[in-house]
């Protein structure tokens, strides 16, 4: 009973080992899924999420607020479909915001340049000049998105448990290693780091209801006990917990909810 | 003069802006004017030697006599009795008690006294704070003018008329039109208050649905929990701050193996197996805690039947005070559960009342802590946390025996100011030193207990008033306004004076706006054959004028349980500072017929 997440450099063959992984398992794959449930919770197109997902938000987007929020509802759908254990996620930044899940497993994926580059000449029909300037803009992109979003970088190995360099290991060796590991006795779920995951899909979606009239809110969840952090202004916060008051019956399990106004959120907030 | 009038102006500027603390103000200028040859080195620090200065030491200590034996706190139960429940009846017992203290205390105690107490009101019978808080307030703030000691204009009015040669106020000469002040603001009140009072629909709404939702705390107690035998293994480490977190529920009490007993115990402490915990909560929250963590809920106290005994150890409320080192500051921040070996339990801030996380929430002033600890530790904070606190009945240090003697050499200070017309200062100064002799208060307790900022403040701005008077600054722009003003009836001048003081007070101390107007108005008065006495007077009581924003002390306090607004006030203190401006007046022509 685990979650594996998969976080993979641009065309780095993650999307490949990922797939093998979970047929190996048995496990529910997962990318386009959570956008698509995402999509249609809160009626918006695909593609819009899609490119929230991928793109770091341009100024002119930071200005605005509406990338907060596609994000928080994937991030949202995401939460639920990893709850119910058994998967593999690929997406972006899965391994972030479940990091203080203890039974994820959170692998990346690399591969040298040579090695990317001479993938996407062969995929795209490009020169060599024009493939390494493609994959440098993604990294770039990426690097900049988990940046802009959770304030690390990916390509940081202390956020994995596991880093595999593709080609030392072909696809399905490297399934093969994340297959063992994910057997191992600290990635099985325990009620603890159930109870822990439940408490991630809480705050998750409590901020997705929140994010798009107030982007600027950060939740966390423990137990039920529910904090809506937000920013200064006691008039902004108590129209915020008016809105918050009426979650307590759209969403189940609240026990309790405040809303801090000006106290900083913690680190593990949502 | 020009030199006086740069003064002036920097000290004006650095009031209204507030870069530095205006305290810090009053020393700078206490320094600066004699460096710039403005007044002598012994005047510029002849203040701290004044009957201004030697009074208001003396107030705090027998307030905080008073205080400590509860003397004062013992009213606020009778009080409530007499009320009753109707709203105006509890508004006007309230303010006239608080408006009584305020009269021999300093306001931001009073006000302070009765903060929970109306809390405890608002919630049993469902009147919005808002409705109940400023009133009250605003009572303490003319309680004030009631008594020569009442606030700091009026403590000081008398030293800054003595350069003036003019007869010194006596302690009860403001009362008549003090007292008519306080009448006339509960009434305002009483008569307009469902206009000028905020309509608070959401602080009801709130408390409806909190009402609704929230486990019922008002039962909250303690209890005693047992981890079972295998309570860590297998499993990451509980502490005590986990508990707190996922179920509402304090720590207040752990045994570390093998039976070494902690109270108050920090939140990264260790709950390990097969050990005892007694928990503050409620009682919901405490059953969902023992059933969810496996916990055994023993029936009644075992293991802390002593340490937690209501002789032992208890809950207090403590207001965040004006001028307190917490205010902008987290719990965290101030180290306050390992300093003071507390368990803080709840933080009340604009009707809610705050369970989780709260050592993070940066603190405001007028913030209600709940408080569990053991009274030594509760004393501890009591004397150096920065915190009003309004419960001190329950403190096992309480000197109720002494409130006998506390009472005493109030009356013995009263008495010798009434009947043998001693000098104030020295009356008062009696008085405190009586109650350090009868030990209803240590010298240091009397020394920790004044305000240090409250004394600087006087003491760094009366050699101000003095360089005003000495270059002729004050007659200068006495003749200046009242050329401006025109050939005026002394009446008039008495309004403008009183105008001008409530401008000044709002944007800048109501300190600064005494030492800066009374040489002006005496100025004033004696170019227009007016009494100087009269125009000092206007400007001692018209500096309480201070309702429009809340930068009172007072109103501050009151600001964030209310939920008032900065409209709030303004709307109900405009009102107000016309009915005291009119009363104001119209006593001093009906009293002194100016």
């Amino acid at each position: 009973m685990t979650v594996i997440t998969i976080s993979r450099g641009s065309k780095s063959m993650g999307m490949a080992v990922a797939e093998h992984v979970a047929e190996t398992l048995g496990y529910e794959c997962l990318s386009r899924a959570v956008l698509l449930e995402a999509s249609e919770q809160f009626d918006v197109p695909e593609i819009k999420l899609a490119k929230a997902m991928h793109d770091a938000p341009s100024i002119l987007e930071r200005l605005g607020h509406r990338k907060h929020s596609y994000v928080a509802w994937v991030q949202s759908a995401l939460t639920r479909h990893a709850a119910r254990d058994n998967i593999v996620y690929h997406g972006l930044a899965g391994h972030v915001l479940l990091k203080n899940v203890a039974h994820v497993l959170k692998v990346r994926i690399v591969a040298s340049l040579e090695h990317r580059v001479a993938f996407v000449m062969r995929q795209e029909n490009m020169s060599a000049v024009d493939a390494e300037h493609d994959i440098h803009k993604m990294d770039k992109g990426r690097q900049k998105w988990t940046k802009s979003l959770y304030g690390v970088d990916p390509t940081d190995a202390t956020l994995y448990d596991l880093v595999l360099n593709i080609p030392r290991f072909d696809v399905k060796d490297a399934a093969d290693l994340i297959c063992q590991c994910a057997k191992l006795p600290q990635f099985a779920s325990t009620p603890d780091s159930k109870r822990d995951m439940a408490d991630l899909v809480q705050a998750c979606a409590v901020k997705a209801a929140l994010v798009d009239e107030y982007p600027d809110v950060a939740v966390t969840s423990k137990s039920g006990n529910v904090l809506v952090y937000c920013a200064a202004g006691d008039r902004h916060g108590r129209k915020v917990r008016s809105r918050v008051e009426s979650l307590r019956q759209s969403i189940e399990g609240i026990n309790n909810i405040e809303v801090h106004v000006g106290a900083s959120p913690p680190e593990r907030a949502v | 003069m020009v030199l006086v009038l740069v003064m002036i102006s920097v000290a004006v500027f650095l009031f209204v802006v507030e870069w530095i603390r205006i305290d810090v103000v009053a020393i700078l200028i206490m320094v600066a004017l004699p460096l710039m040859g403005l007044v002598t080195p012994k005047e510029a620090f002849c203040g701290l030697s004044s009957n201004a200065v030697v009074s208001i030491i003396a107030v705090i200590i027998i307030g905080a006599g008073l205080d400590k034996t509860g003397l004062v706190n013992n009213l606020v139960t009778p009080v409530l009795k007499i009320a009753g429940n109707s709203t105006s009846r509890i508004v006007t017992a309230i303010s006239l008690t608080v408006a009584g203290i305020s009269s021999f205390m300093q306001n931001i105690g009073a006000a302070a006294l009765f903060l929970p107490a109306i809390q405890r009101v608002s919630k049993k019978l469902k009147i919005p704070m808002s409705k109940l808080l400023m009133p009250v307030g605003f009572s303490a703030i003319l309680g004030g003018t009631v008594t020569l000691v009442g606030c700091s204009p009026l403590i000081l009015l008398n030293d800054l008329m003595a350069q003036f040669n003019l007869k010194p106020f006596g302690l009860f000469d403001v009362t008549p039109i003090g007292a008519a002040l306080v009448a006339s603001g509960i009434t305002t009140f009483i008569v307009l208050g469902r206009w000028i009072l905020p309509q608070t629909e959401t602080a009801e709404v709130v408390a409806e649905s909190e009402a609704k939702d929230v486990p019922d705390d008002s039962a909250a107690d303690i209890y005693e929990l047992h981890t079972p035998s295998d309570y860590t293994h297998y499993r990451e480490p509980i502490t005590v701050g986990d508990l707190r977190e996922r179920y509402l529920v304090n720590v207040v009490a752990i045994v570390e193996p093998p039976d070494y007993k902690i109270v108050a115990p920090p939140a990264s402490m260790q709950v390990h197996s097969g050990v005892s915990v007694g928990v503050f909560g409620s009682k919901s929250a405490v059953i969902r805690l023992a059933a969810e963590e496996g916990l055994e809920l023993k029936p009644q106290l075992e293991v802390f039947a002593e340490e937690l005994t209501d002789q032992e150890s208890g809950t207090v409320e403590a207001v965040v005070a004006p001028r307190s080192d917490l205010v902008g500051r987290t719990l965290a921040e101030a180290e306050f559960e390992g300093r003071y070996q507390v368990t803080p339990i709840s933080l009340g801030r604009h009707d809610e009342i705050f369970r989780s996380d709260i050592a993070n929430m940066p603190l405001r002033v007028g913030d209600v802590l709940e408080v569990h600890g053991t009274w030594k530790r509760l004393h501890y904070l009591h004397q150096g946390g920065g915190l009003l606190f309004t419960t001190p009945v329950e403190i096992e240090e309480l000197k109720k025996d002494k409130a006998v003697f506390a009472g005493l050499w109030l009356a013995v200070a009263l008495i010798m100011v009434i009947v043998f017309k001693i000098n104030l200062s020295v009356c008062l100064m009696t008085g405190a030193l009586g109650m350090i002799i009868t030990r209803v208060i240590t010298i240091d307790d009397a020394y920790h207990a004044v305000d240090w900022r409250t004394v600087f403040l006087l003491a760094g701005l009366i050699p101000l008033g003095m360089a005003t008077e000495k270059t002729g600054t004050a007659a200068w722009i006495a003749n200046g306004v009242l050329q401006a003003v025109g050939p005026t009836s002394p009446i008039v001048l008495i309004g403008v004076i009183a105008l001008l003081a409530t401008f000044f007070t709002l944007v800048i101390s109501n300190v600064g706006a005494t030492v800066l107007l009374v040489p002006l108005a005496i100025n004033m008065a004696k170019a227009s054959g007016l009494d100087p006495r009269m125009a000092a007077l206007a400007v001692g009581l018209a500096t309480s004028n201070s309702f429009i924003l809340p930068t009172h002390q007072v109103n501050a306090l009151y600001m964030g349980p209310g939920g008032y607004r900065s409209t709030d006030f303004m709307k109900a203190g405009v009102v107000m500072s016309v009915v005291f401006l009119v009363v104001m007046v119209g006593m001093m022509y009906a009293l002194y017929g100016v």
